[in-house]
């Protein structure tokens, strides 16, 4: 029961954990927190199971080419509903323009592709039980991303000027980075990030167009645990978050276990508003 | 439906174009409108898209036929997607607007238990298959008949196999968390405590509960020997089924027909854990152990050779289909096209020969689906949209 | 100034008979839709029943949207709540049967607590963060009624409340309906027009500044909250008639979403907007049966169309009164000599306020405040006496702004007392200040741009406001009252600064300069004791400068104690009667502008030469 928990939990936090990070990189990137991160985790698992299953691609071919997918529909996010609206990030539009091409790009996977969870593919057939690879998988991608963005951040040029521009966008202009090129190469790596965890964490969750506003509530609880911006902290919320609902799910039940993680999340937003391991915001004056 | 709008111009367009040929336009000659609440689209729109083949094709060897008494039939759909709003929108326009002769649907419980008081306050005649058992109440909703068995039907079938043909004494329960599954949990825990079985395990479970395992070890540990599952998510059966495969367990899973359908095929990591799974089917579509379906169905298939596709849906949708658009055509040509006459007609129904059921209604009985026509269907055994008997039928 | 008090005078009483333009467009709707029972069939009464019953729930969340600016997507839990809630208590699953009104009071009783609960986080968490947590409320109210068996009917359900004759037919429900929308658009239009609806828009688009005109964000918004709340679940248990049975799969996101759109495609800030909004929202979907499926994304579409190319909404579309061009070379030119009646202990209408008059000065005493390692004060001693300007001068860094920061209750020190006389000023309390007095003007005007100068004067005044939320939703005698007291005061204002032929203009098509006034203007609303000025002379031309000058020099002479932080060092010499000079956290010199400006170490650290 309890090893079941576990890995149950910890895969599904890591997806969790995958969208929060997917967040964070669009927000490191623009201030913007978009609704379009729990869609890009849902596409991965659609269009997986599309390019591999039924289109019966080579399974890298279908990886790569859902990565592809998933980097445009990151830059059309920013393209359609960031840029527009940075000028006027206090009226918040960009709560609106996210959320409308969240709905658009959810509503026409309703429509086209089905409004029932369609099956994904078995990716390499390892392991049996608890040792499925449904259940390690989403932690090793977890794992490899959170790696590789600690590569990428500390040890090319590439990753220090995203961090350039997410610490101090004018100072960065100033240095002469291309902004804008960076905050679409930024946007594109979320949709990556986004894409794996929907891929990784397809055996586990299904092609269903529902996991869209799933992974955007429950990959945002993280983000909202670990701070706005702290990858490390989404990390360790999404993997909190996922045992914690797995438990919950196994004690109270299906329907109340959703109950339970909203309650916990909004306690512990009011008592930290900007997360556990948040930073404090900038003077208001 | 662009394809229903269509057929409404045409149909006008003719009976115009006869009306014009000199014969006085004579309420004799104007269409029958039935009204049809589909919920095509958004989700659990299978069902209606399968009854939506029936009622095409009746309509259109009616009309081929020269139609009811020299009147055509005009099916009127409406989408509803599910959505009780949208329901009552569409049935208040079909009653108010399109002014449709009686109404056929909607397939969702939600959006009937919504429209069923609307269409009782309007006397609209009302056929339709969902299975909540407060639908139908002959003092009610006197305008209101069922043509599908109800939940009770269905819960004393899959009773009656776990009981006397399974021969089980210890059963666990499960339900996904929508409306319906909570509602039937309890309504089959009731009804197997009352014969004297042992319920060991009840639970409502999220569908998208990534892993079955804790459930069915419990249940297992409680000494299961039969699993009622009473859900309507694919995706929830098919882990159900995998996570008994990999605990290496051969206990029975009886219930829902959602088990038997074709998705679940893709969601099964082997073949074989589908086997052991018996699912609520209906004497009229499954073949025996020969094979063979009954002959008036036979029949049915054969006339929908190269017209309705039945691989990638249920025979008993597209067969339930035929059946309402025949029934409110006879009672308009046996009785008239009145409210009143349709009710009337329909209340003396004594086993009308329909291709889904042998149908029987009074004025106090409203439900008019045979019980002992509801049966359990081999889940895995699917062709060509219906089933074979599971084992233990004569 | 006789003269000047009949010209306000007379401009209000053109207002009023103008008064009856933007009604207009409201008679119109609801005046078509009185007659649609009486030329269609009940198809369309059931259709416009359903948009008065959206309406309503749709004018209560607009104060909460379109003016407070919280984004509560997901308030179909309102809806929910109140179905629910007036179906149980009208089926008696709970307590014995109530006749079908008393349940839906019941309904905004509960609408009404409920609203608050989802509405507080609104208080504490950034936009994104509220938006998503009223998702998920709207979630768990959906799981708890499908969870609830016994008292809900789960799955199943239960029906809706009957209403008693003549409401049970069709048409009766409908004029029902129609009724309350009309009162809820007549009561929400007042709150919108008045006190509460300038001071919720303050709080979304100057939030900073609405703390220093004492407007307390916490208190504005759970009022709110509750009204809206207790709208939207009567709304809810009318939906709930109307549906004659209620399952949880009714309440779905997409009317979450339909309610949140037709706000934004309305437009914020107005009612004729959201209403049409709703309207086209709801009839919609009936025109376009076969786009049925299509119908959210094509929703989502427009709500993308609508914040890239027109985020005003339909509202912006139709107001041509702010496309009239303004004349290009306006100049601004205050008035000192009206400060008597805008400054005077008796106001024109003969009202008495009674400000500060107690003659007590401000004073910081060893102020120490740091952000991060750095000290921005360090231990700053200063006072502030009334009835004379004071400046504050210093190298930037110095700790200036910082200062009035300090007294105008944004930050809390770590040592020192901030005292009002002998009255110990609160720490990071900006809301307090208002009513002790104390107003202030900002480094960047930090002003409504949505709103007309006119309205964003009348924000100063907020807190002299009497009459409560409720006078204010039936529009009482005192709610006007209040209205025209500040409407005269704010055009007195007006006049002083030289503003007034611009008040009927937006105010983000005012030049930087006018501004500044404005900002003047609107803190002289408050009568104030004192006048905190962050650099108000920056950006201006000289001549301006010149004119600000001896506006500020009066105001002086009026008796209000003035701190002006400036760096334009002539005009502080020009007008100061005492001036304070700032190094590093504290004071490096203190004395008249003659003393200041030969002080040796002043002009090596700042004025140079």
């Amino acid at each position: 029961m309890l090893t079941s928990i576990l890995a149950a939990g910890l895969a599904v936090g890591a997806v969790y954990a995958l969208i929060g990070v997917t967040y964070n990189t669009m927000y490191s990137a623009s201030r913007v927190m978009s609704f379009t991160a729990g869609q890009l985790g849902m596409l991965g698992g659609v269009l997986g199971s599309l390019f591999v299953l039924r289109l019966g691609l080579p399974l890298i071919v279908g990886f790569v080419l859902m990565l592809a997918c998933c980097a445009v529909i990151g830059i059309v996010t920013e393209i359609v509903a960031v840029r527009p609206v940075l000028k006027s990030l206090d009226q918040h539009l960009y709560v609106l323009s996210t959320l409308a091409l969240a709905l658009m790009i959810q509503q026409v996977t309703a429509i086209e592709w089905s409004t029932e969870p369609q099956p994904f593919p078995r990716l390499f057939g390892i392991g049996t039980g608890t040792f499925d690879e449904k259940f390690w998988l989403p932690v090793a991608a977890c794992a490899a991303t959170i790696v590789g963005l600690e590569m990428l951040y500390r040890h090319t040029l590439v990753g220090r000027a995203f961090l350039a521009i997410a610490e101090d966008n004018f100072a960065a202009r100033a240095l002469g980075l291309p902004e804008r090129r960076l905050r679409i190469a930024s946007f594109a790596l979320a949709g990556i990030v986004g894409g794996l965890a929907g891929f990784s964490g397809g055996e586990l969750l299904l092609a269903f167009f529902a996991n869209g506003p799933l992974l955007n509530f429950y990959g945002f609880v993280p983000v909202a645990l670990g701070g706005l911006g702290n990858n490390r902290g989404a990390v360790i919320g999404g993997f909190a978050l996922g045992v914690f609902q797995q438990a919950a799910n196994f004690l109270v039940g299906g329907i109340f276990s959703s109950v339970a993680v909203f309650i916990l999340f909004i306690i512990v937003l009011l008592a930290a508003p900007q997360g556990l391991l948040g930073t404090t915001p900038a003077r208001r004056v | 439906m662009p394809l229903t709008r269509r057929r409404f111009a045409l149909s006008t367009a003719a009976t115009a174009a006869a009306a014009g040929l000199g014969r006085p336009a004579l309420a004799q000659t104007e269409p029958i409108r039935i009204g049809w609440l589909a919920a095509m689209t958004g989700p659990s729109s299978a069902p209606a898209i399968g009854f939506n083949r029936g009622v095409l094709w009746a309509a259109d060897t009616i009309n081929a036929a020269g139609g009811v008494k020299g009147r055509k039939i005009d099916v009127l759909t409406r989408d509803t997607q599910g959505d009780p709003t949208k329901a009552v929108n569409a049935t208040q326009e079909m009653i108010s607007q399109l002014k449709v002769q009686a109404i056929w649907g909607p397939t969702n419980s939600g959006e009937a238990l919504a429209v069923t008081p609307i269409m009782a306050r309007a006397r609209m005649p009302n056929i339709h298959p969902c299975v909540v058992d407060s639908l139908i109440d002959p003092q009610k909703f006197p305008n209101a008949f069922r043509m599908a068995p109800s939940n009770v039907q269905w819960d004393d079938a899959v009773r009656g196999y776990c009981l006397g043909i399974l021969k089980v004494k210890k059963i666990a329960v499960i339900g996904d968390t929508t409306g319906y599954g909570v509602t039937a949990v309890r309504q089959t825990v009731a009804g197997l405590i009352k014969d004297g079985a042992e319920v060991v395990y009840q639970n409502n479970i999220d569908a998208t509960q990534p892993d079955m395992t804790p459930d069915m070890l419990r249940a297992r540990n409680a000494g299961a020997e039969a699993f009622v599952v009473w859900s309507t998510s694919t995706g929830m059966d098919a882990r159900m089924f995998n996570t008994r495969a990999a605990m290496n367990w051969d206990v029975p899973f009886v219930g829902h027909p959602s088990m038997s359908s074709g998705e679940v095929a893709n969601l099964v990591e082997k073949p074989a854990n589908w086997q052991k799974v018996y699912t609520i089917g209906f004497r009229t579509c499954s073949f025996d152990r020969n094979g063979k379906l009954p002959p008036r169905s036979q029949e049915l298939v054969d006339r929908f050779q190269g017209k309705v596709t039945l691989s990638d849906t249920l025979l008993w949708w597209v067969a339930g289909g035929v059946d309402a658009i025949n029934l409110v055509a006879k009672a308009v040509e046996n009785a008239g096209a009145a409210p009143d006459q349709i009710i009337q007609y329909w209340n003396r129904l004594d086993k009308y020969p329909g291709y889904f059921g042998d149908y029987t209604f009074t004025p106090s009985q409203h439900n008019g689906y045979p019980t002992q026509d509801v049966v359990m269907s081999e889940a895995s055994s699917a062709r060509d949209g219906a089933f074979a008997l599971a084992p233990g039928y004569g | 100034m006789p003269n000047a008090v009949a010209e306000a005078q007379a401009d209000d009483r053109v207002r009023m008979g103008a008064a009856w333009t933007p009604i207009l467009p409201f008679l119109v709707v609801f005046g078509l839709a009185a007659a649609v029972p009486q030329v269609t069939n009940d198809y369309w009464v059931l259709i416009a029943t359903r948009a008065a019953i959206y309406w309503l729930l749709v004018a209560a969340l607009n104060l909460i949207v379109g003016f407070a600016g919280q984004l509560a997507i997901g308030y179909v839990a309102l809806l929910t709540l109140g179905a629910y809630t007036a179906s149980v208590l009208a089926a008696g699953n709970v307590l014995p049967p109530l006749p079908a009104f008393a349940a839906l009071a019941c309904a905004g009783v509960a609408g009404a607590l409920f609203g608050v609960v989802v509405g507080l986080p609104a208080l504490r968490l950034r936009t994104f963060y509220f938006a998503i947590s009223t998702l998920g409320f709207a979630t768990i109210v959906t799981q708890v009624a499908l969870a609830w068996q016994s008292v809900t009917g789960g799955g199943i359900g239960l029906p809706g409340p009957e209403l008693p004759s003549p409401f049970n037919t069709p048409s009766g429900f409908f004029y029902l309906c129609l009724a309350l929308a009309g009162a809820c658009t007549w009561m929400t239009a007042n709150i919108a027009h008045g006190r509460f609806g300038r001071a919720l828009i303050a709080v979304r688009d100057a939030d900073v500044a609405a703390e220093a005109i004492g407007i307390s964000k916490a208190r504005l918004l759970v009022t709110v909250f509750l009204f809206s709340g207790a709208v939207a679940a009567i709304a809810g248990g009318l939906f709930a008639t109307l549906q004659t049975y209620i399952t949880p799969d009714a309440f779905t996101f997409d009317l979450s979403i339909l309610f949140f759109i037709s706000i934004l495609i309305g437009g914020r800030g107005s009612i004729i907007g959201p209403m049409l909004g709703t309207i086209i929202l709801t009839l919609l979907p009936e025109f376009a049966a076969p786009l049925a499926a299509w119908s959210t994304f094509l929703y989502a579409v427009l709500l993308l169309l609508i914040v890239l190319v027109a985020p005003g909404g339909i509202a912006a579309l139709i107001d041509f009164r702010s496309r009239k061009p303004l004349a290009a070379d306006r100049a601004v030119v205050p008035r000192p000599a009206l400060l008597d009646h805008v400054l005077s202990h008796h106001g024109p209408t003969g009202d008495v306020r009674t400000g500060n008059r107690l003659q007590r000065p401000i004073s910081l005493r060893q102020v120490v405040l740091s952000f991060g390692g750095v000290r921005a004060l360090d231990g700053l001693d200063l006072n502030i006496a009334p009835g004379a300007v004071h400046g504050l001068i210093g190298p930037n860094g110095s700790g200036k702004t910082t200062a009035l920061n300090v007294i105008s209750g944004y930050y809390r020190p770590e040592h020192g007392r901030v005292t009002l006389g002998d009255e110990l000023l609160g720490a990071a309390s900006p809301v307090t200040r208002a009513a002790h007095g104390i107003a202030r003007t900002f480094q960047t005007p930090r002003i409504v741009g949505e709103a007309s100068v006119l309205q964003n004067v009348m924000m100063g005044g907020t807190i002299q406001g009497r009459a409560t939320f409720v006078e204010s939703l039936l529009s009482l005698p005192r709610h006007r009252a209040d209205e025209r007291t500040l409407r005269i005061a704010a055009q007195f204002a007006l006049r002083t600064v030289g503003l007034e032929r611009l008040g009927n203009v937006r105010a983000d098509r005012l030049q930087h300069s006018e501004l500044r006034f404005m900002e003047i203007a609107r803190a002289l609303m408050l009568r104030p004791a004192f006048l905190l000025l962050d650099q108000p002379a920056a950006g201006l031309s000289a001549d301006e400068i010149a004119r600000l000058g001896d506006l500020i020099r009066e105001i002086g002479r009026h008796g209000t104690g003035v701190l002006l932080v400036e760096h334009h060092a002539d005009m502080i010499f020009d007008i100061c009667d005492q001036v304070t000079v700032l190094n590093l956290g504290r004071v490096l010199a203190q004395g008249t502008p003659a003393e200041i400006r030969v002080h040796k170490e002043v002009v090596s650290a700042y004025l140079g030469g």
